[in-house]
């Protein structure tokens, strides 16, 4: 292309029409097929290498993704979508941009036999919102019939497609136990569960099934001083956010004095304040203290001495939890309101434990037993460093998926179950439309099949057998009343057969669940809207441009 | 569309490389069996050592796992993941490096037939986990015997087990002596909790010059350092020491503080107010009537004089780490400062204070301590290399006694107790990847009689057959094999034994690593990984901080 032609001012190509429709849901197809593999308690792993020759093994949809290097910017959006789906709800990354996906290739089918992608979009939305409607008010299992034994069920479905699939029951129990102790209220007296204050440690060493939950902090730091004690029981705990090192003037405060004999007194007064502060500290029954700063060594001393356990350079994020947990002050100074330095004993937290413990080759710290709340943290182990990586992200997604089913208190039936159910819904609810969306809601509805057929296939099971067969039986549960039971049949893919999954104990947060087609349908849309792409060629400059930088990680050494 | 062919989509960046399907599965079992078979010649009494070169020039000698491993630069993301697996082993229980690896490469040949059977490999892995299970309860309950910790003999003897198949097996008495006694030394049972801390508590001292046998394990510890000043004593019995972590010698405060003279005279204070602290300083010390004085900073000429007039020894510059040792030998406290120093600081317990000449160097040795809980190991050899090496082994040996003492049970060795879970795992299963993964453990004995050159099919024969006529369910069938002759023996009273933790993490981490890999149908090479970066490195640059510090 000639300059002159060019209708663009500045320098670049520019396709329009069609092809960029085609261009982009090819990219997008590209991408879900990709992620394609994962999906379902028979899905494998990714092996993913970076340019150092890291290696990551994961079978998680978000962080796949996140590895790649996308460049298409359509494929970028599906990215993306991946990304928000994996903060919004923590699971079910794979699916949705399965979905999304799915809903593009068949809005593009719609698009060559020239029906207008504003029609495809907005009976795309109604299907989305009728969906929406249909599975919250038919295809929800209510919180009365939520046991403890449903919120693992939800547990071990999440990580039914993981790597621990196998010791799900171990790390099910291990989920739901952690999301109890870190139960919280809210100022409306909801119950939140605030996954992040679940402390994850990983170790390589001994196996998977030794993973360990502890009722308590587990601390990844050792105790200053190896003449302290290793072991406290009935601990009293101070948590302070400063140094407890030699008292410093702050840069630029000069002391000056005229009296030579003053410099003596300067030096021991600087030695002096932090001992005070010690030994306010230690008066006040505290045998733990741990710190975010530094401890000099020259302080060791006295807590040796008294037989209390100092730790130092505890993560500040680590000490608040810890100071909640407990019950003690989170101490950023030790002046009172009145400019007086004290330490009085409310300011002390308690726990039944603080111990010191070998972890492979490694130690870690571990508060056993808080007083003022339940803390949860959880150990891991595996064989190496990627495997215990790929358990981390498994169990966080297993977390935000009892966390959602906690907070909402509702589940959904998995294993393609809603999705079959949704398609007969969607297909009947398009016939009674007559304007122009009906085409596209039915193709919404054709879409949503993607998740059973996926996952009938990466059992390498007959898709089109089952997924007629799981449709039969939800038809049937739709038309005839008194079989309406038959909505929870979806998919049991080791025997491939159709079973009844809320039985099976094949659940789903239903937050997880309408998210992602929420999610999905807007990703789609957004693709769908474009009908014009313009891409600028790269500046030519001598020096470095700031994305060039980017590119080349400088700007992060 | 534009007339022509049409341009490609790029979807991925350009330089990203992806494989995917049945070809990766194959592949990842590939790379597995070529890293087993890299050191399957070190299993063994017989095991020859490797020579490895490294990039800078430098020579590893070793027939140690982990070390070959680490020292080994691969492509595929499949065999890192393996050599991972040779470093957990040695963190998490110190020995089976070697064995580890080619079980795990094992275990990932076994499952290749069934992926070419078009079986899902969930399937496989989830078989796999069943036999681990059924492992890991064969292990702990009737398949080990319990030892007695105090029994020093059968303690010996399965310490030398472990140091047999080693570079240092030559000289195995002494070894397991030293490795033996490092344990007991730095036991310590408080509150119920058994706490062994090699690391910080034994250390290795390597001193090249004579001969392995004049490695010793001290009743005490042993510095690199000499007496500040040449004329202090080198000979003390019954020393009393002092431990400090302070400078003897003027330093100035924290805060910038400025001193605007006025007179002149004012000058000469200042100067002598220096000295004076200095002064006081020694006088505290000299109060306390100790022989020795150790510090982890400077002694200054002036207090050298003030201690030498004392008859006082010094010693400056001590590694923290060094002196936390001298701390747990002698029972002194480490000091801060002079004004603050107690009768109860000072460390009595030791019953010689003296400075030898080894080689070119002098050290310092504080031994015939009374209760020493840390220990100083002093190697002696010929050469840097061989030094380097029987620090490995020995390490090893101590990780062995350890791992006893923390979990008092045995397992017979020389390949029995893998035949023996082969055996039973066999009566369970009919058919699949259980009975693969049961043949797979066959190979630790099969390497053992390939390594010593003895007739593998007609050995491992004989060694089922006697395992399978083994009919007592509460014992294990010790029959095994002889790594030296190659001979089926009995491991009975005086035979090979090995500590049950050892094999058990040694099946754990193969099983685990093998479904990690099996689990793998993509490999996409040349991703970006920016955010993780970020996120680690703080955490990083935490530690090391920490380090600092330490």
């Amino acid at each position: 292309m000639s300059i002159f032609a060019s209708p663009l001012s500045v320098a670049g190509t520019r396709t329009s029409g069609a092809p960029v429709r085609t261009q982009n849901v090819m990219a997008a197809a590209s991408i879900a097929n990709i992620v394609k593999s994962s999906l379902g308690p028979v899905g494998l792993d990714k092996m993913l290498v970076d340019d150092i020759g890291d290696v990551t093994v994961t079978n998680d949809g978000a962080t796949i993704l996140r590895l790649l290097e996308v460049e298409h910017p359509a494929a970028k959006v599906l990215v993306e979508l991946a990304q928000l789906q994996d903060e919004e709800v923590g699971d079910g990354t794979t699916s949705v941009v399965i979905i999304a996906a799915e809903l593009l290739k068949n809005a593009d089918e719609l698009v060559k036999q020239k029906i207008h992608p504003t029609s495809i979009i907005s009976g795309y939305r109604l299907a989305c919102k009728e969906a929406c409607r249909y599975i919250q008010d038919n295809l929800t299992i209510p919180v009365e019939e939520l046991t403890k034994a449903c919120v693992v069920n939800v547990a071990k479905t999440s990580m039914s497609s993981k790597i621990i699939g196998a010791d799900a029951d171990l790390f099910a129990a291990m989920v739901v136990d952690a999301a109890n102790a870190i139960k919280v209220l809210d100022s409306s007296k909801n119950p939140l569960y605030p996954i992040k204050a679940v402390n994850i440690l990983k170790a390589h060493g001994r196996s998977a099934r030794e993973s360990m939950l502890i009722q308590g902090y587990a601390l990844n730091c050792t105790v200053a001083s190896q003449a302290m004690p290793k072991k406290i029981v009935h601990a009293k705990i101070a948590c302070l956010d400063f140094s407890l090192q030699k008292a410093k003037m702050k840069m630029g405060v000069q002391v000056l004095i005229n009296d030579p004999e003053k410099l003596e007194a300067i030096r021991a007064r600087e030695l002096d304040i932090t001992k005070e502060r010690i030994q306010k500290i230690l008066a006040a029954g505290v045998n733990v203290v741990l710190v975010s700063g530094g401890i000099d060594d020259l302080c060791l001393k006295y807590f040796v001495e008294s037989g209390a356990m100092g730790v130092r350079r505890v993560k500040k994020a680590d000490l608040k939890r810890i100071a909640k947990a407990t019950g003690a002050a989170f101490l950023t100074s030790l002046t009172n309101m009145d400019g007086e330095e004290c330490f009085d004993s409310s300011m002390v937290g308690e726990a039944a434990e603080v111990v010191q413990e070998r972890i492979s080759d490694d130690e870690l710290i571990l508060i056993k037993g808080p007083k003022a709340r339940t803390a949860a943290s959880i150990i891991l182990r595996g064989p190496n460093d990627f495997y215990c990586d790929e358990m981390e992200r498994s169990v966080h997604d297993a977390l935000c998926a009892v966390k959602r089913v906690l907070e909402s208190k509702s589940v959904v039936a998995g294993g393609g179950s809603v999705e079959a159910a949704l398609s007969i819904y969607l297909e009947n609810f398009a016939t009674t439309l007559s304007s122009r969306e009906q085409l596209a809601i039915a193709e919404f509805a054709k879409s949503l099949l993607v998740i059973p057929k996926t996952l009938a296939v990466n059992a390498a099971q007959d898709a089109t057998d089952l997924v007629a067969k799981l449709r039969a039986y939800q038809n049937t549960s739709q038309t005839k009343a008194d079989l309406a039971n038959l909505k929870w049949v979806g998919l049991d893919l080791l025997e491939g057969v159709v079973r009844d999954n809320k039985k099976a104990g094949v659940l789903e947060p239903t937050v997880s669940k309408i998210k992602s087609l929420k999610f999905a349908t807007e990703a789609a849309i957004t693709i769908l809207r474009i009908d014009d792409m313009i891409k600028l060629d790269p500046e030519q400059r001598g020096d470095k441009s700031y994305k060039q930088a980017m590119e080349s990680g400088e700007l992060y050494d | 569309m534009f007339g022509g062919g049409r341009a490609p989509i790029l979807v991925l960046s350009q330089n990203t490389k992806r494989e995917s399907g049945r070809k990766v599965q194959l592949e990842n079992i590939n790379a597995g069996k070529q890293i087993a078979d890299v050191i399957r010649t070190c299993l063994g009494p017989q095991a020859m050592l490797k020579m490895l070169m490294d990039p800078m020039g430098g020579i590893v000698m070793t027939n140690d796992g982990n070390a070959i491993l680490r020292e080994i630069t691969v492509q595929h993301p499949a065999a890192k993941s393996m050599i991972e697996i040779a470093r957990t082993q040695d963190e998490e229980v110190g020995d089976g490096t070697t064995s580890v690896i080619v079980l795990a490469g094992e275990m990932l040949a076994a499952g290749e037939q069934f992926l070419h059977q078009n079986m899902h490999p969930t399937v496989i892995i989830r078989q796999y986990k069943e036999a681990l299970e059924d492992m890991v309860t064969l292990l702990e309950g009737p398949l080990s015997v319990p030892i007695d910790r105090n029994d020093k003999a059968a303690l010996a003897n399965v310490v030398k087990g472990c140091i047999g198949t080693k570079f240092i097996g030559r000289w195995s008495d002494i070894a397991v002596n030293i490795a033996l006694d490092a344990v007991n030394t730095v036991l310590i049972e408080d509150n119920g909790r058994t706490e062994v801390d090699i690391k910080r508590y034994a250390k290795v001292e390597k001193i090249p010059g004579g001969s392995v046998e004049e490695s010793q394990i001290l009743r005490g510890v042993m510095v690199n350092k000499d007496v500040t000043h040449p004329k202090m004593k080198r000979y003390i019995q019954n020393p009393r020491i002092m431990l400090l972590d302070c400078s003897l010698e003027y330093k100035k405060g924290e805060s910038q503080t400025n001193v605007e003279i006025t007179a002149e005279t004012d000058f000469t204070r200042l100067l002598e107010l220096e000295e004076e602290h200095v002064r006081r300083q020694c006088d505290e010390i000299i109060a306390l009537k100790p022989d020795v004085v150790f510090t982890e900073k400077g002694v200054s000429d002036l207090a050298q004089h003030f201690l030498l007039k004392a008859g006082i020894s010094a010693v400056r510059r001590l590694r923290k780490s060094d002196n936390n040792r001298i701390a747990r030998a002698c029972g002194a406290t480490i000091v801060n400062r002079t004004e603050e120093l107690q009768e109860s600081d000072i460390g009595t317990g030791a019953g010689l204070f003296e400075i030898k000449k080894l080689g070119d160097e002098y050290f310092c040795y504080i031994t015939e301590c009374k209760n020493p809980k840390a220990c100083t190991i002093l190697l002696r050899g010929a050469s840097k290399d061989i030094l380097n090496e029987t620090e490995r082994n020995l390490q090893d040996a101590l990780q062995v006694a350890r791992n006893i003492m923390l979990l008092p049970k045995l397992v017979p060795g020389g390949g029995a107790i893998e035949m023996a879970v082969a055996q039973k795992l066999l009566q369970k299963a009919t058919h699949g990847p259980y009975r693969a993964l049961a043949h797979a453990l066959e190979i630790v004995p099969k390497t053992l009689a390939q390594n010593c050159g003895a007739n593998t099919i007609r050995t491992l024969t004989a060694l089922r057959a006697k395992h399978a006529n083994h009919t007592d369910q509460n014992s294990p069938c010790t029959w095994g094999i002889d790594g030296e002759s190659g001979e089926l023996v009995e491991q009975t009273t005086n035979g090979l034994w090995e500590p049950l933790a050892v094999k058990l993490q040694t099946y754990k981490t193969a099983v685990e690593t093998a479904i990690l890999l099996l689990r793998i149908d993509d490999i996409v090479s040349g991703s970006k990984k920016k955010g993780d970066k970020e996120v680690a490195r703080p955490a990083e640059m935490q530690k090391e901080e920490q380090q600092q510090q330490d």
